[in-house]
């Protein structure tokens, strides 16, 4: 009984979406020589506006229905969340799924930068630069100034080693476009980018200032704070792991809500979402991220 | 019971908010009185509130480790 009458609903829902469908497009098509028109009024340019509004929604209706219908999920708030990503056995070795991903878009990265450095900068043209020499040198050229507007010293040194960290939290968002974990959400991974943070603010401040200079500068105003700021220079490398490592699954987990709640309808909408959540987000994280290294980096040498 | 755990964790988003909406209501006033530091000012809006966030991020994360099983 329950099962003959969600198949009539399906297919009822089927019909209509293909009829109204079949308006849209055909009104569509029609008023399209008439809007298109250079005299056009504006009740004809609504007209077609409307029509292809329903077509779009028509589009996503059906092609919803038709997979809803073929899916076996039955929808609702059943979102498994991991705090760590799944295991893969490589090799006879446990890995993590992002450690994994983690190494293809290191892979990538590597190949890419092998192939610029080899192929593409010989041909490069040094005095009228063109096309993808310019964003280039436009990318480097602002990381570097960025980098020395905060820091000063040491900006040779510190500034690509800040673009690669770009690079690769840039490219682990796009994976998240892919269907894959981003490595960026995995603790671990953020805790080893900390740490790496973490060693560059202790080895600049050590090589501007000594280590007995590095010492003293921790019991600067007072020595009594001594502890304290030893307890939050150790807070820094935790603090930005799990700052990124919170943003970056907390857009994962919003997402992967929004698509169990739309179940087979979730064409076109996450995408929208997916804009803000898996892409806007990550770009201010990656900003945040390499704003607060350098911050941090520049209290410890001046 | 570690689901009401991880609700009340939440509530530490209260401060985050708090900070962020003053920081950027600053934020706007310094904007409106010199339009033409816009560009440093955004620069400390969007540090400060980054920092302002984390405390909201920190108690996602204790929320997630309590709720995760």
């Amino acid at each position: 009984m329950g099962l003959i009458y969600t198949k009539t609903v399906t297919i009822i829902e089927l019909a209509v979406s293909a009829v109204l469908l079949a308006i849209g497009f055909i009104g569509f098509s029609a008023t399209r020589q008439a809007a298109k028109a250079p005299d056009a009024s504006k009740p004809q340019k609504k007209k077609h506006r409307l029509y292809m509004i329903l077509t779009v929604i028509s589009a996503w209706f059906l092609i919803g229905t038709v997979i809803s219908s073929v899916s076996q999920s039955s929808g609702g708030l059943n979102v498994e969340f991991q705090m760590f990503s799944e295991r893969i056995t490589l090799f006879g070795v446990s890995f993590a799924k992002t450690t994994v991903m983690m190494w293809v878009i290191i892979a990538i990265v590597l190949l890419l930068g092998l192939i610029f450095r080899f192929i593409l900068f010989p041909r490069f043209d040094k005095d009228n630069p063109k096309g993808f020499q310019n964003v280039i040198e436009i990318s480097v050229e602002a990381m570097e100034n960025f980098t020395k507007s905060v820091l000063g010293d040491y900006t040779e040194q510190i500034a690509p080693y800040m673009y690669s960290l770009a690079v690769f939290m840039i490219f682990s968002a796009i994976s998240e476009l892919f269907g894959m974990r981003p490595p960026t959400s995995d603790l671990l991974v953020t805790l080893a980018m900390g740490l790496i943070t973490f060693a560059l603010i202790n080895f600049y401040g050590i090589r501007k200032k000594g280590f007995g200079g590095r010492v003293k500068s921790l019991a600067k105003p007072t020595p009594v704070i001594f502890p304290m700021k030893i307890l939050s220079d150790i807070a820094v490398p935790i603090s930005l792991a799990c700052r990124l490592f919170g943003n970056m699954i907390g857009g994962m987990i919003v997402m992967d809500l929004l698509k169990s709640v739309l179940n087979g309808y979730a064409t076109g909408i996450p995408a929208v979402a997916g804009l803000y959540f898996n892409v806007f987000h990550p770009l201010i994280q990656t900003y945040i991220f390499i704003v607060l290294s350098l911050t941090f980096i520049n209290e410890a040498i001046e | 019971m570690t689901a009401i755990g991880a609700g009340l964790a939440m509530l530490a988003a209260l401060g985050a908010g708090l900070g962020m909406g003053i920081a950027t209501g600053k934020a706007a006033e310094a904007v409106a009185r010199q339009p033409e530091a816009s560009g440093k000012i955004n620069a400390i809006l969007l540090l400060g509130c980054a920092l302002a966030e984390s405390t909201a991020i920190y108690a996602f994360v204790v929320a997630l480790i309590l709720a995760a099983k």
